[in-house]
């Protein structure tokens, strides 16, 4: 078996924002369950966050790539 | 037409999901990458970092003005 | 590094990888006839004679191949076509009909026994189902807007300074003309591959320890459990790649049709 351990680092890197983006959105669907006409306010929130979140994976997956 | 409430055409949410993935890879891959390949021509090393954070900083402008600021 | 002893009776664990998805030519050594072309004729023969059947004996009440036809075919047209691309869907509904049928065939070869490989698995045939909806989208939008007008709703965004168009406008270029139609087909590709990779690898590895010793044979079948288990979950995985595929083609229709995106 081969193969970079960069790639390994990545999948480490993941794990943070898997959990960020499950907590943004469990919250957000809570909120609008419990208060659907609070969509107009929550729905950037929770677009915020997610776009702060995803780029963190997708700067790990950038420095997989680049960082040798 | 729509009975669900959504205004038709505009950005809705699974919509915006996928749109906010596409403005992050694209502002990293133009910046950060730009960055990188001026960092491998001029044997640089700050300019890559300073390529992604800008990439990553213009993606979220973009995705704020776009789906949150209205 | 981890390296297996091999011995010539025992020849170790050889791990699935992308050498599986590769097939040898069918008839004689034409590399244009392989198992996935052929699967791409069988799904369209399916797909015809499914709707064809479906269509032949019109009822004010359904028989049972007339609803389920039905049911796809409302689906499509309603929650991909009406909700997310409004008072103009019904043109585009064959395109996306087609997309979705297509797709979604396609992808569940992947674990129809005998047959186990989904065609979307090869890079070739998603970009070649993307650059319909990417023609698409693009001809609809210039053909609405007109192309100067169209290309200025996607470069600049109104209400910022001047200054900042010169960072924005090659991500919001580069995110139209490549990213989304990149991201499109490969979102397709990497969960078909991945998914395909992960069922061979339970597969392999129930081969394999059913072939050694008497633990290994327990371990072995529930391995193969976990396969047949990984296939179902698959199937919602494709299920769902392809309604996705089909929702992200009518929102960039629908982006492309409202005004200033």
């Amino acid at each position: 078996m081969t193969g970079t351990l960069a790639i390994v680092g990545f999948g480490l890197s993941t794990i943070g924002p898997g959990i960020a983006t499950g907590l943004i959105f469990a919250a957000y669907i809570n909120g609008l369950a419990r208060q659907p006409e609070a969509r107009g306010l929550l729905q950037p929130i929770a677009f915020l966050g997610f776009a702060l979140a995803e780029a963190l994976a997708l700067f790990g997956l950038v420095l997989a790539f680049v960082l040798k | 037409m729509s009975d669900t409430g959504k205004k038709p055409g505009s950005p809705n949410e699974e919509g915006a999901f996928w749109s906010i993935i596409g403005y992050l890879v694209s502002g990293l891959l133009i910046w950060g990458g730009g960055g990188l390949l001026l960092d491998k021509w001029l044997g640089t090393s700050f300019l890559g970092i300073g390529g992604l954070l800008l990439g990553v900083t213009s993606a979220i402008y973009l995705i704020w003005l776009r789906f949150i600021r209205d | 590094m981890i390296s297996q002893s091999a011995t010539p009776t025992n020849p170790g664990f050889v791990p699935p990888g992308a050498k599986d998805f590769q097939f040898p030519p069918i008839w004689g050594d034409s590399i244009y006839l392989t198992k996935p072309v052929i699967l791409i004729g069988l799904s369209v023969v399916i797909i015809s004679s499914f709707l064809l059947a479906a269509t032949r004996n019109k009822a004010v009440v359904p028989g049972r191949l007339q609803f389920a036809g039905e049911g796809v075919y409302t689906l499509v047209r309603n929650t991909l076509g009406r909700d997310v691309i409004g008072p103009e869907y019904l043109k585009f509904v064959p395109l996306l009909f087609s997309i979705f049928c297509f797709i979604l065939v396609n992808n569940i070869f992947g674990i129809v026994p005998l047959i186990q490989f989904p065609t979307m698995s090869h890079i070739g045939f998603p970009v070649a189902v993307m650059i319909f909806s990417y023609v698409t989208y693009h001809y609809i939008g210039v053909e609405k807007h007109g192309l100067v007008k169209y290309l200025k709703d996607i470069c600049f965004m109104p209400g910022i300074p001047k200054p900042v168009y010169l960072i924005l406008t090659p991500v919001e270029i580069l995110t139209y003309f490549v990213t989304r139609p990149l991201t499109l087909s490969l979102r397709l590709f990497a969960n078909m591959f991945a998914g395909h990779l992960l069922l061979l690898v339970f597969a392999f590895g129930g081969e394999y320890l059913i072939s050694s010793g008497l633990i290994m044979k327990v371990l072995g079948v529930f391995s193969f459990g976990m396969a047949v288990g990984l296939s179902f979950f698959e199937l919602g995985i494709q299920c769902l790649q392809a309604y996705i595929f089909t929702l992200l083609s009518a929102l960039y229709i629908a982006g492309a049709l409202a005004e200033g995106h």
